[in-house]
């Protein structure tokens, strides 16, 4: 993990920049900001490292989709709506980092998983269903992950997953039932098919 | 209940979600679960995202919150200055464009002149005649100069002198 202290170059920097203040406009105060991401950050980093199985490129995009919706210029007719915009920026953040760097899809590694094994018991079966999971999210396609991930873990509606994907909500049902049909088909390990 | 969804889908979700999935939740719908494809399906793949989302939560590093508003803050303002600095930026390009202009034309009109001189200076033989023959040319080339175009090629070129540094220092100095 990075350090997130300043350096001295970025402290210079922060001195050497021109520009005044209302030069340029965010959707809301520093206050405001600081409630908002401390509401949202851990899951919209969650979400990046699960669907690009790369926590070092959440690390990056998590501080792009924050300044994109900073400088967003919407109206929002409730937190969640806020929330959604803020899961959308992040999902079409990574289809152009997939589209521009050819970005493929890398499983996390499970957290020290030859210790676990060793161990046994709970954290070595906890170890290889992580596993099993995160090779069977690789044979996904980019948007199979995308939906599954915000309906089983981070618990979105159709709704919620419609707005965070850009996606009409009638056709979610059907899309998500599909990715499900595949996932759990490769997490028994294809013995049905899909 | 269609071929897409299950009325049950909910009550796994919940059971799953409050951990109560499957060792303290109703014998029916254990047994909804042992016959429901679609349920079953949602079982596998909940209680596998649920086991990850908590690991990737644990796991999870994010920046404080004033450093994202700091950077955000200062990508801002850079992004402002360098748009307020853009019509600067293409006046200088127009400047250092008239001075390279200017300097091309004056090597124009100069250089046919030069040209005849150098190739009198290589006919003569010794030095000293090379000498008087370069001179005579030059004295040659004055006169027969109107001596207002000379003031012009004067003024251009010493317009040129000092433009052209000017320009190139403000062209190459935003970098």
């Amino acid at each position: 993990m990075r350090d997130w202290t300043l350096t001295d170059v970025e402290r210079l920097a922060a001195t050497s920049v021109a520009a005044p203040v209302d030069a340029y406009a965010f959707q809301m105060d520093e206050e405001t900001f600081r409630a908002f991401y401390e509401r949202t950050a851990r899951s919209v980093w969650v979400y990046l490292s699960r669907i690009t199985g790369d926590t070092q490129a959440a690390d990056d995009l998590l501080q792009e989709t924050y300044y994109r919706f900073l400088r967003a210029e919407r109206a929002y007719t409730s937190d969640a709506h806020r929330k959604n915009y803020l899961f959308r920026i992040a999902t079409n953040l990574v289809r152009d980092a997939r589209r521009r760097h050819h970005m493929t899809y890398v499983p996390v590694p499970a957290e020290d998983e030859a210790g676990a094994l060793q161990t046994g018991g709970d954290a070595a079966e906890q170890s290889v269903r992580r596993t099993d999971l995160a090779r069977a999210m690789a044979q996904l396609k980019p948007r199979e992950r995308d939906l599954l991930w915000l309906a089983y873990a981070h618990g979105s509606s159709h709704q919620e997953i419609a707005e965070s994907l850009g996606l009409k909500t009638a056709s979610i049902k059907q899309l998500l039932f599909r990715a499900r049909r595949r996932l759990a088909t490769l997490l028994r390990g294809g013995e049905r098919s899909a | 209940m269609n071929a897409t969804e299950c009325r049950r889908e909910q009550d796994v979700l919940d059971a799953i979600a409050a951990g109560r999935w499957p060792d303290r939740c109703d014998a029916e719908l254990s047994a909804h679960v042992a016959g429901c494809a679609i349920c079953a399906d949602v079982v596998a793949v909940a209680q596998a995202f649920r086991e990850e989302h908590d690991a990737a939560w644990r796991d999870a590093r994010v920046p404080p919150s004033g450093r994202v508003w700091w950077r955000a803050e200062m990508r801002a303002r850079q992004e402002a200055a360098r748009k307020a600095a853009r019509p600067i930026t293409v006046v200088q390009g127009i400047a250092g464009a008239c001075a390279a202009g200017i300097a091309a034309a004056l090597i124009g009109i100069i250089w046919p002149a030069v040209w005849e001189s150098l190739s009198a200076v290589a006919a003569l033989k010794g030095v000293k005649d090379a000498f008087d023959a370069g001179l005579l040319q030059l004295a040659a080339l004055s006169t027969s100069i109107p001596p207002q175009i000379l003031l012009s090629l004067g003024i251009a070129l010493a317009a040129a002198i000092v433009l052209m540094p000017l320009a190139l220092y403000f062209v190459f100095s935003e970098k």
